[in-house]
């Protein structure tokens, strides 16, 4: 029996009258992932846009596909580092168990065991991802009759590339529920909500369990490995100290770096944005904003200086090169339900961004990285700047008419 | 009347509850709701500032001048409130320095004031006094509902003893560290809000505005 | 109400005016305030000896603390007689008569600019140190000193932090170590009141044989020889467990008990 033929036979239980009506969103949830859906939706699943969602979301996903091998690259380039710094004897736990059997090994120098290994920490993290939160999704849109959108994919893709690969998958669920529930479902689902999902659940976590996630020390999965992230040598002892620690700029840009698994690649966060620009799903003013806010308040704080702290000296280079900056700007920034939505919001809301993760970064003690809060700051004043912006625009119509 | 005094009582406990329903006395419920015994401390002192400025205040309705009506109710309040923190001072010291300023600011609750204006300004003092006691009980329960929740799951105890053996002291439990901060009571004041009105779907308010259905291109 | 409308006395002529009329007001809000302001005195001032000594009792709690002797069930007051507390002038080292020892109050004298002075260097980011400073000496049954406590402060991320340091007889050795107030981020910083974290610091010693400064608070581990200095940074606190290794050094050193502990040592104060 085909696939669709099962489908076909099993459909009348769920359209309207059928027994499990109630259920109908999930039946649709499963055929529209097979098939092309027959039916083209009908309410505004996207309350603010007229763009195709399905179209929207899977760019999204093809344009994080860069992001995800250097994930897979890197974090297990940075574990098997650690490994042999530290010796044989800190193999441990079931993946390298499965690395030793199928003799691939642990050699940071082996691309492929690099990515194996890499792809043994993602993986889980992603499968808990989708199973928690597409759990909340299919219940949401059952209650609340619904469909289950493609938007899901997306948030648990970027909240998957935003996590450390250390991240316990208990807390890897319990993020994930308070970004899809509070950070998006409380509002009415994908399209009403004004906060990016992916970031509230990041940000639960990263205030809910700080000794594990505020970025202050690094997230290498290996038992008694320690230093500090790129950020944190930075505020600590100057980003001139870097080279001490033997990270240059490259290895910042290509994404050699510790880091949260998808991230430390500005390189691939950049084939994936130029992919959204290209494809018109980015707005172009809001990465030019962003970039505008971060290059002006970082040079503007490199004139000041300071001789207590070091952060003011950091060019806009390296800004660019170190922490969530680039994934951020990529996919966080040019998401378009929580960006402004006018054109010149666009550009107000892009370098607020920009000065914000500046001004969190260099002045504020407590949290050496700053994209994540900095873009959830600016969300909460996307609706407020396009008012404005509207408004100003009446008014400027109403005087050229008088 | 013994039905109706029932009422006073009950009634703000769910059906007219002050933080759920009418979304006041907030700013406290989120600062002193991270350890239970304090949170059951201010619901207390709210209480007793509320049935007694209620009282005293319904006492003197028909002599309040109605141009300074407002100040009266205020001081009368303001010496409540200072009374309380005296006597937490001296007979609950450990309590009142976790609840500090907060003693203070019972003076600026919204429920104190609403109960006075709205209610004992125009009741005797009897029925004002009880109508004090269920609002500052009703605003308890919230505040002790999020008190569980904060303290147990934030520091894995429930009024300092140890429910959750918490990981730093050689258990099992990551406590949640958001729950000791401030804004963390509104997600759960949120939380409970949206819980009643599922319960009770006339609390529910009224849309200001209807989502446009797009028309088909 | 036959008095009404009889209008003779300025008592019934007042009663009869309107709630609204000005005098009423007037006298309505005077009669209120008296009324009220001698309630909140009276309600002030008798309970100021029990508010007094509470305050009183929660510094003698946090010394027994920090010197392990106490548990709720002992009676702080009697516990507390065991310890003498003396005023030491932190400039010269050595005991003081300068100011009263019942009634000197460090913090209010810190920021008296006649009792202590502006600070250049000042790691413990306290601007002004008080000149003289209350330590509480505990003497064991045969009058032997036993240990010494010495309070404090020094600024952490948000706050600053007051505490307590118990010292053995030698100067030297840690006893235990508490602060009392502070306002450090909760689950975090908030994590120096944490008892595994304030056990570290029992059996810790503040310097090496030829007399330097050893004791830090630091991540990273040192070899073995030099851990009997070195106690454990607060995971996820840098700035906090900073601000606390410089607060410890700062006192311990030479701007603060350093001379003290050095006369005691050499038996001269």
């Amino acid at each position: 029996m085909g696939l669709r033929a099962f489908f076909d036979r099993i459909e009348p239980n769920f359209v309207k009258g059928g027994r499990y009506e109630r259920y109908f969103p999930v039946y649709e949830m499963f055929e529209s992932m097979v098939y092309t859906p027959k039916t083209v939706t009908r309410v505004a699943p996207h309350a603010r846009s007229y763009v195709d969602m399905k179209r929207i979301m899977t760019y999204v996903v093809i344009a994080t596909i860069p992001c995800v091998l250097m994930a897979l690259y890197n974090t297990g380039l940075q574990t098997n580092l650690a490994i042999a710094s530290l010796g044989e004897d800190s193999i441990t736990g079931w993946r390298a168990g499965l690395l030793s059997t199928f003799g691939i090994g642990f050699n940071p120098s082996n691309p492929l065991a690099n990515m194996l290994h890499g792809l043994l920490y993602f993986l889980p993290i992603y499968i808990v991802t989708l199973a928690v939160g597409g759990a909340w999704e299919v219940l949401f849109a059952t209650v609340r009759g619904h469909e289950v959108n493609e938007g899901f994919l997306v948030t648990s893709m970027l909240y998957v590339l935003i996590l450390p690969a250390s991240t316990p998958l208990w807390q890897v669920a319990l993020g994930i529920s308070f970004g899809v529930v509070l950070g998006k479902e409380v509002f009415g689902g994908t399209g009403k909500n004004f906060l990016n999902p992916a970031l509230v659940g990041r940000a639960f976590l990263y205030f809910a369990y700080p000794a594990s996630m505020s970025g202050d020390t690094v997230w290498t999965p290996v038992d008694g490995f320690s230093g500090a992230t790129t950020l944190a040598i930075s505020a600590a002892e100057g980003y001139g100290q870097l080279a001490a620690h033997s990270i240059t700029w490259w290895d910042s840009f290509l994404g050699t770096i510790q880091g949260s698994l998808g991230e430390t690649s500005t390189l691939a966060a950049m084939i994936g944005l130029a992919f959204l620009l290209v494809t018109r799903i980015a707005n172009w003013r809001l990465v030019v904003g962003c970039l505008g806010g971060m290059i002006g308040f970082s040079l503007l704080l490199n004139i000041i200086g300071s001789d207590t702290n070091p952060m003011f000296a950091m060019p806009w280079y390296w800004h660019l090169v170190v922490g969530g900056y680039a994934f951020g700007l990529a996919f966080m920034v040019t998401e378009p339900v929580s960006a402004s939505h006018t054109n010149l919001g666009r550009y107000i809301y892009g370098a607020l961004i920009g000065f914000m993760v500046v001004m969190i970064r260099v002045v504020n003690p407590a949290f050496p990285e700053g994209m994540m809060l900095a873009i959830l700051f600016a969300n909460i004043f996307a609706p407020l700047i396009d008012f404005f912006v509207v408004r100003a625009n009446i008014k400027r119509r109403a005087k050229r008419n008088a | 009347m013994a039905q109706t005094y029932r009422k006073l009582l009950v009634d703000p406990m769910v059906d007219n509850n002050p933080i759920t329903l009418q979304v006041l006395g907030i700013c406290s419920a989120l600062a002193v709701t991270s350890s239970l015994a304090v949170a059951m401390v201010m619901a207390l002192a709210v209480t007793s500032v509320t049935a007694f400025s209620s009282f005293f205040i319904s006492l003197l309705r028909n002599q309040i001048p109605s141009s300074i009506r407002i100040i009266v109710q205020m001081v009368i309040i303001a010496s409540l409130v200072i009374l309380v923190d005296q006597l937490l001072k001296a007979y609950a010291f450990e309590i009142s320095k976790t609840l500090s300023v907060f003693v203070g600011l019972i003076i600026t609750n919204c429920i104190v004031m609403g109960r006075a204006e709205a209610f004992a300004m125009k009741n005797p003092p009897l029925a004002s006094f009880l109508d004090g006691i269920g609002n500052g009980l009703g605003y308890g329960v919230i505040l002790m509902l999020v008190g569980v929740i904060r303290e147990l799951f934030g520091s894995g105890s429930l009024f300092g003893i140890p429910i959750l053996q918490t990981v730093n002291n050689g258990g099992w439990y990551v406590p949640n560290g958001m729950l000791l901060l401030p804004p963390s009571a509104f997600f759960i004041i949120g939380l409970i809000i949206w819980a009643f009105r599922t319960w009770k779907p006339e609390q529910v308010e009224e849309r200001e505005y209807t989502i446009q259905v797009a028309e088909a291109h | 109400m036959p008095e009404q409308g009889s209008g003779t006395g300025w008592w019934a002529r007042f009663r009869a005016l309107p709630v609204d009329s000005t005098p009423k007001t007037l006298a309505v809000a005077v009669a209120l305030c008296l009324f009220c302001s001698m309630v909140v005195s009276l309600a002030a001032v008798s309970l100021r000896p029990t508010q007094e000594a509470n305050k009183l009792r929660d510094k003698r709690v946090n010394i027994l603390q920090v010197s392990g002797l106490y548990n709720p069930d002992i009676d702080v007051n009697k516990a507390f007689e065991a310890f003498e507390p003396r005023v030491v002038d932190l400039a010269t080292g050595t005991f003081t008569d300068a100011v009263d020892v019942a009634t000197y109050d460090q913090r209010a004298a810190a920021s008296d600019p006649e009792m202590s002075d502006a600070l250049d260097d000042d790691p413990a980011g306290i601007g002004r140190r008080a000149k003289y400073a209350t330590v509480y000496l505990l003497n064991d049954e045969a009058g032997n000193l036993d240990k010494i406590i010495l309070p404090i402060h020094g600024y952490g991320l948000w706050s600053t932090l007051y505490g307590f340091v118990a010292l053995e007889e030698n100067g030297n050795d840690v006893y235990g170590l508490q602060f009392y107030e502070h306002a450090e981020t909760p689950g975090l910083g908030a994590e120096v009141d944490n008892p595994v974290w304030k056990a570290q610091w029992h059996g810790k010693e503040l310097r090496n044989d030829a007399g330097d400064l050893k004791i830090t608070v630091s991540k990273a581990s040192p070899p073995a020889d030099q851990q009997v200095y070195h106690v454990d940074a607060l995971a996820g606190a840098t700035l906090t467990s900073r601000g606390v290794d410089n607060l410890v050094r700062y006192w311990m050193g030479d701007q603060g008990f350093g001379p003290f502990l050095e006369n005691l040592k050499q038996g001269n104060v």
